[in-house]
């Protein structure tokens, strides 16, 4: 932070505008397209609560890092024990493989959508092009590239207007009970994968890794909560988008979206070629993006479970079990695409587990962020607590509920 | 007890050391406290004589279905079936914080075998291994 005001401000807007890009993913466009064709904007309420959740947890995530210096992983170690931690390693890893494969297929997919070459040719490239990066390209420069790109999703919200959405009918639903069509447990279904998109495991690694590697402290705290409390709400703006033009394209034909150029059609309905043409591009970095993110994740958690070296500061060879992690990880992603699995299926079942998992990473958060030991006079104040503890229950209603609700509704059938 | 690492005071087993990130100066990690060596002083009182790194003894540690099979991981994928564990003797140790820091730099320990398989057969011998990212 050497080029005083004038780069600090361009840092702060900079990492706004990446952390919009960056909140939507694979996830938040097939959770929040399906829930609005299902239920129009009957679960809108959930994205909100999503958001404020997420806003928390990396609020405290990042707080815990810039004083710290921990990652989250670490501190899942030393506050679980090692076997707990064990079982929460394999859990999030999972998810996070799961979350991967899911991302690819949705760069494959809006590639295809570009070039009408199938996505099951584009996977293959796509996995190798995103471990070159990985392997050779420092991180933030991207991250910030694909961040902003990301920002043509902004066409959705355009597309709400051009759609004469009805916004009294929008307000109206807003508290309603499910439509006739559905039931409560479908219903819970999707409340379920629209709190999990929102709030996704990978983000936290991610994020509190990137800090760590960036060497955060004090004087970070400013930026690291702008970059959270204004760009995470308003990346949500765009999750709450989707679902609005998804309501008034599919909701009243009762058609349900189960794939991904079904998500960008009110785009192109409302704002035609250019708004696909720009759909598209958004769609394609977003899901890089995350892809990026989720395969660095699965780096992350593991070589920060074993006390690994790790991050993209050193040169691969003195972090080969990380880069072997990592590598490993996308030819599973790939192979699990090739297999001709849905990759709208895979998202569905990745936002689900990931419900699962969540608790298990966030307590140890909640735990440190209110430990002097670590954090000395930056440890939660009381309206902070009561969120974070607040949080800590919805989380667990969502993940005591998740599986229960998958097996009930035939995975929302 | 011949030197004291700065750090808490009474020091904690089970709560200050164990699973911690071990680095070196540099701030190279070097891995986990996954177990620790105990030895019986002068005055017949219990110490620490070393700190152990390797999921072999973590998995010893934890005994249960988690650790049986941690330790049979280890044991799988180290060359002869042997794993040992990394020891550092306790007398390296100069800080216990968040971190646990050692006085030696990290060349100076061995290099764990999956570590150095995985370097040498795989990730070492992929275009730029050797340079940071750019």
């Amino acid at each position: 932070m050497s080029g005083g005001a004038g780069k600090k401000v361009l840092g702060v807007t900079l990492g706004v505008l990446t952390a919009i890009g960056g909140f939507v993913d694979i996830g938040d466009l097939v959770a929040n397209s399906q829930a609005g064709a299902r239920f129009g904007t009957r679960l809108l309420w959930v994205v909100v609560l999503g958001v404020i959740g997420i806003c928390v947890f990396a609020e405290m995530a990042g707080r815990v890092v810039a004083v710290s210096h921990r990652p989250v992983f670490d501190l899942i170690r030393e506050r679980l024990g090692a076997r707990m931690a064990m079982v929460t390693l394999v859990g999030s890893y999972l998810v996070t493989l799961l979350t991967l494969g899911a991302e690819l297929g949705g760069v494959a997919i809006a590639l295809h959508l570009a070039t009408s070459v199938n996505y099951l040719l584009w996977v293959p490239v796509v996995a190798f092009v995103l471990w070159v990066v990985l392997w050779r390209v420092k991180f933030d420069t991207l991250e910030q590239v694909f961040g902003l790109m990301g920002l043509a999703l902004i066409v959705f919200v355009v597309a709400a207007f051009a759609l004469n959405t009805d916004w009294s009918k929008v307000g109206g639903e807003l508290t309603a009970a499910p439509p006739d069509t559905e039931n409560w447990m479908t219903y819970g279904y999707f409340a379920v994968a629209l709190f999990a998109s929102a709030l996704t495991p990978y983000e936290v690694f991610f994020f509190s890794s990137g800090g760590v590697e960036e060497r955060w402290n004090r004087s970070d705290l400013v930026t690291s909560r702008v970059n959270v409390f204004v760009g995470f709400p308003l990346g949500g703006l765009l999750a709450i988008a989707i679902m609005v033009c998804s309501s008034v394209v599919f909701e009243p034909a009762m058609v349900n979206v189960s794939n991904v150029s079904q998500a960008v059609l009110p785009v192109a309905i409302g704002l035609g070629k250019i708004g696909l043409a720009v759909v598209i591009l958004g769609v394609f970095a977003v899901t890089f993006g995350a892809a990026m993110e989720t395969g660095l994740s699965a780096g992350y958690t593991v070589a920060q479970y074993f006390g690994w070296q790790w991050g993209k500061s050193v040169a691969p060879k003195r972090d080969a079990r990380f880069h072997t992690v990592i590598l490993v990880s996308i030819v599973i992603g790939a192979v699990m695409l090739l297999t001709t699995l849905d990759p709208v299926q895979i998202t569905e079942y990745s936002l689900i587990f990931s419900a699962v998992v969540l608790p298990l990473t966030y307590l140890p958060i909640l735990l440190v962020a209110n430990d002097r030991e670590y954090l000395g006079d930056q440890v939660n104040g009381k309206i902070r607590n009561a969120l974070g503890v607040l949080f800590l229950i919805i989380i667990l209603i969502a993940a005591i509920a998740a599986i229960p609700l998958l097996i009930i509704t035939g995975a929302g059938k | 007890m011949t030197t004291t690492p700065d750090g808490p005071d009474p020091l904690r087993i089970d709560f200050h050391l164990l699973d911690r990130q071990i680095v070196d100066p540099a701030g190279a990690k070097i891995g986990k406290v996954d177990d620790v060596e105990l030895e019986v002083g002068d005055q017949g009182e219990l110490r620490i004589a070393a700190l152990l790194v390797g999921q072999h003894v973590l998995g010893e540690r934890l005994k249960g279905a988690v650790g049986r099979w941690l330790a049979a991981v280890a044991t799988r994928l180290h060359p002869e079936g042997r794993p040992q564990p990394l020891r550092i003797p306790f007398e390296h140790v100069t800080k216990v914080d968040s971190e646990v820091i050692v006085g030696l730099r990290k060349e100076l320990f061995e290099t764990p075998p999956l570590e150095k398989w995985l370097r040498d057969n795989l990730i070492g011998r992929i275009p730029g291994a050797g340079h940071a990212s750019e």
